[in-house]
């Protein structure tokens, strides 16, 4: 196991070092598609900004540390503190900062694709905020598991606040549908590696949240949003567990986490009532499945065992 | 219909509204905008010709303008309202949820334990004993310290349990010491000295039924009754829980008897479902 994720972490390190180096490529896009003052003719003057500056350094270091701090304190929540409550303020700030206020972007989820196109593209200039932010949930679930997805995901926070009342899927039908995370992984890796014309943004074009966060977007994806979150209030969270691809990712991650989610940590009493609590299918046969569970800390607060803070 | 209820079905109204509202204005938008576009395009081309319609181009483009931003505005309000409004119904829909806690039968009205847990009191009195029962029994078994077994059964028979003012009214009328009584009624199981449920469950904690998880059918009926620590029965006496040896049908195990009716196999869910059928 041990080797395993330090193999993985070499990975990680290795695929880390052409994303770094490409950041010393100049940054430089000449604007030759739009049209330009001559052809535009009248008497128009081209605005001196023609694309939206960077957002300042020290603001992008705030958007990565707070990133990073948010994971650790979720997994000093769930697996220490134990307190369903403290997690859900965190995840409510947490949709606040990177949902709202940062309109959903930058998002690991759909760094994977920027990430794959910085190690496959010699021409592009990754940020360094897209690759911390792809890397530090990644590091963070091969030691903690997935910590990210329960106290951080801005996507996972709103489709935790409309869990009404969860229906248990049937666990046949439940595997069946995780795969599909799989292949959405697949298919934004090919649209990711292909050439820079036919490059296409999948995982960030059909985001079913974003429109949300921006208060608007195009009205079919405002329509599959609000039907996620129609069907999320019944099935916990469907876009994590049947799509995410960045779910996939943790998923393969958080198998070989060192610790994790423990249900009981004492003396448990075998009442099931975790299993009846948890809205996402992540306990089987009374113990937390690590590899599934969201970290959303229910499991706790249903315990009889478990003090409540 | 609980308050909650009713905020939850108000937001609701509220959240379809806003969704209506804005679904209709895109549609309304979405169809006028070639019509403008077409509109803008054939004023174009006349001012190629008559240079004095010019402000009325410039007129028409200010309109459209105007009604688009005043539109986006529009929706950017109703967006906002939209969401407090998704966000009262979440939250009144999860307590409302909440609200009637355990999936009791009314008839049964488990009162639920609040989280410190904290028992709620019973919710009726009993009504005052009827003792004329005593003396016929005293009547019928004699004063002598002999005919205490006799009387105690026969209280227990007619009573269920041993009412404590029975038994007092026992001491008076007969030679029967108190000590006698609490050192017989403590040392039989045929005796109980609380008052019984209407119905008795016995769940069998026989070896087969202890393996199959007999415990685990017992903290959750305990649960579901809310039966206080210690108590064998529900404040609102409708179930008294008892744990016997074993009912002699070990392939049935983990196995409950409610009253006279036996159910087997249990699962903590069929369990409680067991007892629904009989409250």
């Amino acid at each position: 196991m041990t080797t395993v994720r330090a193999a993985i972490l070499v990975l990680l390190a290795a695929s880390f070092g052409p994303v770094a180096l490409a950041q010393a490529l100049d940054y430089q896009r000449p604007v030759q598609t739009a049209p330009q003052q001559d052809t535009i003719g009248g008497g128009y003057k081209t605005p001196p900004v023609q694309k939206p500056l960077p957002r300042d350094a020290w603001l992008q270091l705030l958007d990565v540390s707070l990133l990073a701090a948010a994971t650790g304190v979720a997994v000093w929540l769930v697996l220490k503190r134990r307190s369903r409550k403290a997690l859900g303020w965190l995840s409510l700030g947490s949709l606040a900062y990177f949902g709202f206020y940062r309109q959903g972007c930058i998002c690991p989820i759909g760094s994977i694709q920027n990430v794959t196109v910085a190690l496959t593209d010699p021409h592009y200039s990754i940020p360094m905020v897209a690759t911390a932010v792809f890397f530090i949930p990644l590091v963070v679930a091969l030691f903690f598991g997935r910590a990210f997805c329960g106290g951080v995901c801005a996507i996972g926070a709103i489709q935790d606040l409309v869990v009404l009342k969860p229906i248990q899927m049937p666990r046949r039908l439940d595997r069946v549908l995780g795969l599909l995370k799989y292949v959405y992984l697949g298919l934004a890796i090919f649209f990711a590696v292909r050439p820079a014309l036919g490059r296409d943004f999948v995982i960030c074009r059909f985001d079913p949240f974003v429109s949300f966060f921006r208060l608007s977007g195009a009205p079919h994806m405002l329509i599959l949003g609000g039907a996620f979150l129609v069907v999320g209030m019944f099935v916990g969270r469907p876009y994590c567990r049947y799509l995410c691809p960045y779910g996939a990712l943790l998923n393969w991650c958080t198998r070989l986490a060192r610790r994790g989610v423990t249900i009981t940590p004492d003396k448990e009493l075998d009442c099931g009532l975790c299993t009846g609590s948890c809205p996402f299918g992540a306990i089987d046969k009374m113990r937390a499945v690590r590899k599934d569970c969201l970290y959303c800390a229910r499991c706790y607060k249903a315990c009889p065992r478990e003090s409540h803070p | 219909m609980t308050p909650y209820r009713r905020a939850a079905w108000a937001a609701a109204v509220l959240v379809a509204a806003c969704v209506a509202f804005l679904l209709a204005d895109y549609v309304v938008a979405a169809t006028r905008a070639p019509r403008e576009a077409g509109l803008v395009k054939s004023l174009q081309e006349q001012l190629k010709s008559d240079a004095s319609l010019a402000p009325n181009l410039a007129a028409e483009q200010k309109r459209i303008t105007e009604a688009r931003l005043a539109r986006k505005l529009r929706d950017r309000w109703l967006a906002w309202v939209l969401i407090a409004a998704a966000c009262a119904f979440l939250a009144s829909a999860k307590r409302s949820i909440r609200a009637p806690q355990p999936p009791a039968r009314a008839s049964i009205s488990v009162p639920s334990r609040d989280r410190q847990g904290a028992v709620p009191r019973p919710l009726t009195e009993p009504p005052p004993l009827d003792l004329s029962f005593v003396d016929t029994a005293i009547a019928q078994h004699g004063r002598t310290r002999e005919s205490a077994i006799p009387l105690l059964q026969a209280i227990q028979t007619h009573y269920r349990y041993l009412p404590d003012e029975a038994l007092r009214r026992v001491c008076e009328l007969t030679d029967v010491t108190p000590a006698q009584i609490a050192g017989t009624s403590s040392f039989y199981a045929q005796f109980r000295r609380s008052p019984v449920g209407k119905h008795v469950v016995r769940v069998c904690h026989g070896t087969a039924c202890h393996v199959s998880g007999a415990r685990q059918i017992t903290e959750e009926l305990r649960r579901y009754l809310a039966i206080p620590e210690g108590a064998d029965t529900d404040p609102s006496r409708t179930f008294t829980l008892d744990e016997v040896a074993c009912l002699g049908c070990c392939s049935l195990a983990p196995v409950l008897m409610v009253d006279g009716h036996t159910a087997g196999r249990l699962t903590p869910a069929s369990a409680r479902n067991a007892l629904e059928e009989t409250a």
